[in-house]
């Protein structure tokens, strides 16, 4: 008897072993695209990166304002802190698990997800296709169909203290490469830090080799890049030679190998906020997560801003900026309903209110009223009369190129490689591809 | 395993026949009062269904994984979808040709070595020491292994912090009026690996002594009573008695320790990120697998990666067992064909 008991319950436990196997590989048929015509309950799951602060709660009441004006509609907002985001978002588009709504920043990434077949068209409607415009949709169309909705406009520039420029006696904004060399000159004098950055997550490093090949390579050559990615043109490796002339004058703070961007007091935003470093070349969500590092958490005051500096013998045209979006996509498997809350938040009130939670640009013209930080004043004003404005070359070039752009520039930081090892890692990641 | 090799080794230096005549009787007395009430196939359906979730678990989580890796390791693939682009073993030539792999693969290999060294005697010593009736004993246990247990996260965070050049190490020597010791712990591709050597040490090292303890318990009393009576110095006793009889338990460390040191990878990502790592002279295997497989989207790669760390792991835990553990289980592996 006893043993019997063993028995049955042994044959249940391997049974439900089985079940659960098949479960974690069977799990990709979830997801209801008919659910919007049936009139029942429909339910979406949501990825943003806002883990904390006002980010965290304007989507939260963002979505409760939605599924109020759609009964029926329920969504899950799952809050991923930024630098984990593409790995998990990888990994389950992969899976088949995917997010019905998700955060997206339209270039090559995207472009690789929609090829594969795992987002859907955003249908936009006429409002928000006004609002907008048509620079931000382009970094989100693939094949002449839109893929996702822009939230924020985020172009780069250096973000630096008014107060101690002061300090150093620096008077006006350096308009060249030379000035900026003289400015980190009269800070180190000062005794203050000129440049802070955070290279241990590459990409704010590599953003320095972009910004340099934006003012060395013309537009066209950037466009061609995109296609072959042989980086064969000149300006590469001049991008590359001007970063190290300027590196060796050794602007950036103390460690910045093993200093982290955006992750407490210690790291290059945090830098800033607590001046602890004078400059930061960053995008347009700079100004929110220093406001999230400072002493008090309220905005930064003596925050101001400059486009990066012009250099000598650039093909690229002045004025010419560099830039992201976020926006947001739906996955293949997503009800209709993720279109319509994507148009749903690109009204004028929801986009004030994320300008004004996020600290930054918001996509949509007809909010832009609402910017009145300085820095971010000076950002909109110099984005409004860019000639042209391209995606950074990370989101541009695909995960894979700009995976590669990152090690190489860390590498030339670190004193161990020069300029043609840039190119030279790009090609060796074509291999691996 | 070490108490059981401990107690084979016991039997033939010293022979205290009642142990393991007593554990041999009453094995022999239990197995064929069990063997007689079944038949065959009884006990095959038995152990199937025992063994059975087991084994399932172990397949569908280990083997085919594995299996997997092996397969997408023959193809170019972003991740997306089933792989389609196959190009036969180009991933494992580009591996054996990166030299940023020949560097991870050294600094694994430097790793393995210098844990080998730097903890080896240490955790000895340590063992030793503990193993002494003394004031204070337990706390000192406590304090030793606690970091063992500490999340690798929050190891590498909390170093990380501290070794950063404005961090409170330098802060430390600074106000202790050192100045010119302050260095760059963390990027400085000299001093990067011994504080990766000195972070894997302070964490892993209570693991060792905790075994080693462990191995010193199983040493019987009357072996040092007999090394008193004969007049042995505290060194002879130890040199002669103490580190052959822990001798089983030391290659096992060593062969976990190994183990480890290859598949190294939390603290590395933790405190010197993606790409730090490589010009810090840190990176390991396992990280270049993540950074150039899954950061840069190259699933295939990366699965081919995973196949030659697999691999190398394989080939040292098979050579160490075949030369170095050999000895110690031989006993246990072949009893049960007796």
């Amino acid at each position: 008897m006893n043993r019997k008991k063993i028995l049955v319950a042994t044959a249940a436990l391997s049974i439900g072993a089985l079940a659960l196997t098949a479960c974690s590989s069977g799990g990709s048929s979830t997801g209801d695209s008919s659910s919007a015509a049936a009139g029942g309950n429909v339910s979406m799951t949501f990825w943003h990166n806002s883990t904390t602060g006002e980010g965290k709660a304007y989507w939260e009441s963002t979505v409760a304002d939605f599924e109020a004006a759609n009964p029926g509609v329920k969504i899950t907002i799952q809050a991923i802190q930024n630098e984990d985001m593409d790995g998990k978002l990888q990994t389950a588009l992969n899976s088949g698990d995917a997010p019905d709504i998700f955060m997206a920043r339209g270039g090559g990434k995207l472009s690789d997800v929609v090829t594969a077949g795992q987002a859907q068209e955003v249908v936009v409607d006429d409002a928000t296709k006004a609002a907008v415009g048509d620079a931000a949709f382009s970094a989100f169309t693939v094949d002449g169909k839109v893929y996702g909705m822009p939230m924020s406009i985020l172009p780069g520039g250096i973000y630096y203290s008014k107060d101690l420029f002061a300090k150093a006696g620096i008077t006006g904004t350096p308009a060249t490469i030379a000035d900026l060399e003289a400015d980190v000159q009269k800070l180190k004098d000062a005794g203050i830090a000129p440049i802070a950055l955070g290279a241990k997550d590459a990409w704010p490093a590599a953003h320095w080799y972009y910004f340099f090949a934006l003012r060395a390579c013309s537009q066209e050559t950037l466009d061609k890049a995109t296609a072959d990615k042989k980086f064969d043109d000149a300006c590469w490796t001049k991008a590359g030679d001007d970063l190290a002339a300027f590196s060796k004058t050794n602007p950036f703070n103390d460690g910045f190998l093993t200093t982290s961007a955006q992750q407490g007091a210690g790291s290059s935003a945090g830098l800033l906020a607590n001046h602890q470093a004078a400059m930061e070349l960053m995008g347009a969500w700079d100004p929110g997560v220093i406001a999230s590092l400072t002493p008090d958490t309220k905005p930064l005051a003596d925050l101001g801003w400059f486009p990066f500096p012009a250099i000598d013998g650039g093909k690229g045209e002045a004025g010419a900026m560099m830039g992201g979006l976020d926006g947001f996509s739906c996955s293949k498997a997503a009800p209709a309903e993720c279109s319509k809350f994507l148009n749903f938040a690109m009204q004028k009130k929801y986009q004030e209110g994320y300008a004004n939670a996020f600290h930054t640009l918001p996509a949509s013209k007809d909010a832009q009223s609402v910017v009145t930080e300085g820095a971010l004043v000076d950002v909109l004003a110099s984005y409004n009369k860019a000639p042209y404005v391209s995606l950074w070359l990370d989101t541009l070039y695909g995960q894979n190129v700009g995976n590669a752009l990152n090690a190489g520039v860390v590498n030339l930081l670190a004193g161990q490689a020069d300029s043609a090892s840039i190119v030279k890692s790009v090609v060796d990641a074509a291999a691996k591809e | 395993m070490s108490d059981n090799s401990g107690e084979g080794k016991l039997a033939v230096t010293s022979s205290p026949e009642g142990l393991s005549a007593a554990g041999d009787g009453a094995r022999k007395a239990s197995s064929p009062a069990r063997r007689a009430g079944r038949t065959g196939w009884g006990q095959r359906l038995e152990i199937a269904l025992l063994a059975g979730p087991a084994m399932v678990m172990f397949i569908t989580f280990v083997m085919l994984p594995v299996l997997l890796a092996a397969y997408y390791g023959f193809f170019k693939w972003k991740g997306f979808g089933p792989p389609t682009n196959f190009v036969g073993l180009q991933n494992y030539l580009t591996i054996f040709k990166d030299s940023t792999f020949h560097d991870a693969l050294m600094h694994n290999a430097v790793i393995v070595v210098l844990s080998l060294l730097l903890q080896g005697p240490a955790a000895v010593l340590l063992a030793l020491l503990l193993n002494q009736k003394m004031r204070g004993r337990s706390v000192v246990r406590v304090l030793i292994f606690v970091p063992y247990v500490v999340s690798e996260v929050i190891v590498g965070t909390g170093w990380s912090l501290m070794l950063q050049t404005n961090g409170a190490i330098n802060d430390l020597l600074i106000k202790a009026g050192l100045p010119s010791w302050t260095v760059d712990w963390l990027s400085d591709p000299k001093i990067a690996i011994w504080s990766l050597m000195l972070i894997i040490t302070w964490k892993y090292i209570g693991f060792a002594v905790i075994l080693f303890l462990a191995g010193l318990q199983g040493i019987p009393q009357e072996l040092f009573e007999a090394a008193a009576i004969d007049g042995a110095s505290y060194w002879q006793t130890q040199r002669r008695i103490t580190l052959p009889l822990l001798g089983p338990t030391i290659r096992i460390w060593a062969f976990l320790s190994m183990i480890g040191s290859l598949q190294l990878f939390d603290l590395v990502y933790i405190i010197w990120g993606q790409y730090v790592a490589a010009t810090a002279g840190t990176s390991t295997m396992a990280t270049y697998m993540v950074v150039n497989g899954r950061n840069a989207a190259n699933y295939g790669f990366g699965n081919a990666v995973a196949v030659v760390l697999f691999v190398i792991s394989l080939i040292l835990a098979l050579t160490y067992q075949r030369f170095v553990l050999n000895r110690d289980t031989e006993g246990a592996l072949t009893e049960g064909k007796k």
